[in-house]
């Protein structure tokens, strides 16, 4: 690396120390090889903030428009709509429901119909026949057996879980 | 600072909803940002491409934009970035630019441009042509110090990196640039002879 070179480089862009800088600067009044090689620095930079930008196509700038827009008219609709407006709504009718859900038990006579007996006569079937001894094995066994199944599902999930 | 504010106000009036306010900061930009995309891609449609992606990315996240930093650095980090993935995408060669082999070839795909070199003999024309030459990080550090007017610091945090590497990465590039421009100009006086 050329010393000389990033000690000019330092100065030109005014990134050495104030001493550095007072040093390099009589270093270039004095020194032959150091004033000829700033001079040769400076026209170099010169040239390089000469340089013209590039210029992109005409319709550049409504390419990039016309993008975007194609890009927001694609957006899914519910991300435009507010949040605040769904939750707005929503808090509406649960308040509407709850006023009519009050004011109509509150009309209600609770004690209007306090002795109401059906009037006719309905057999129901004698369920205690049907709790035997082995029909309740059978039922407690099935349950095991669904139980056991369940449990093996869960705890499979969870090793598949911890794997991932 | 007059630019920066406005780009600022600029900002708030696209995140007030106004979005005809991207087309002036995107016309602001456009001709820089086309000129580090051209530093990467060598050829104009490849460069319309990332800066076009650039501005719709900056578009997309200018309600993440903190202004901690210039919102031209915030930009041509996306135009960094943007190139780069461009890059890996399309597989550029980016070998050592010490690399004969690279040079030629470079060389060979301005192949268009050295037709015209009998009417373009400016040495502004020979260094357009030696940076060109170079490899896209050191023509983005070049580009983003003197065109770009970008401090050191900038261009670090545009780059990602500190600014004691711009400093060394900076003198390395303009190294190889001159050395680029010598040999485009040798070349250039073999060829008239």
């Amino acid at each position: 690396m050329n010393s000389v070179e990033e000690k000019l480089w330092s100065y030109i862009d005014g990134t050495c120390t104030d001493a550095e800088k007072l040093h390099i600067s009589q270093l270039i009044e004095t020194n032959e090889v150091y004033r000829s090689m700033y001079q040769d620095m400076l026209a170099f930079n010169q040239e390089m903030q000469q340089i013209e930008l590039e210029e992109p196509s005409m319709p550049f700038t409504y390419n990039v428009m016309e993008a975007i827009r194609q890009e927001e008219a694609l957006k899914p609709l519910k991300a435009s709509i507010d949040s605040r407006i769904i939750k707005g709504i929503t808090a509406f009718f649960i308040l509407t429901i709850s006023v009519v859900l009050i004011y109509a038990m509150s009309s209600v006579n609770w004690s209007a119909g306090g002795h109401m007996a059906l009037p006719i006569n309905i057999k129901l079937p004698s369920f205690k026949s049907y709790l035997s001894g082995q029909a309740m094995q059978s039922f407690l066994f099935f349950d095991v057996i669904l139980a056991l199944y369940l449990l093996d599902g869960y705890f499979r999930k969870q090793r598949n879980a911890k794997n991932v | 600072m007059q630019s920066k504010l406005s780009d600022i106000v600029l900002i708030e009036e696209i995140l007030a909803g106004n979005q005809s306010a991207y087309a002036d900061l995107v016309k602001r930009h456009q001709r820089f940002v086309f000129t580090l995309a051209m530093r990467f891609a060598k050829n104009r449609e490849d460069a319309e491409e990332i800066a076009q992606d650039t501005f719709i990315k900056a578009y997309r996240s200018l309600s993440a934009f903190g202004q901690q930093s210039k919102f031209t650095t915030w930009l041509y980090t996306i135009v960094y970035t943007t190139a780069m993935t461009f890059l890996r995408k399309k597989r550029l060669d980016t070998s050592s630019i010490n690399d004969e082999d690279t040079f030629i070839q470079l060389e060979n795909q301005n192949g268009a441009l050295d037709n015209n070199l009998a009417e373009n003999k400016s040495r502004s024309f020979y260094l357009n042509q030696a940076i060109e030459q170079l490899l896209p990080d050191d023509a983005m550090i070049i580009a983003l110090f003197y065109q770009g007017e970008q401090s050191l610091e900038e261009i670090a945090v545009t780059l990602g990196i500190e600014p004691n590497n711009v400093k060394v990465k900076l003198f390395r590039a303009r190294q190889r640039l001159k050395e680029k421009l010598e040999r485009t100009l040798k070349h250039e006086v073999k060829e008239l002879i």
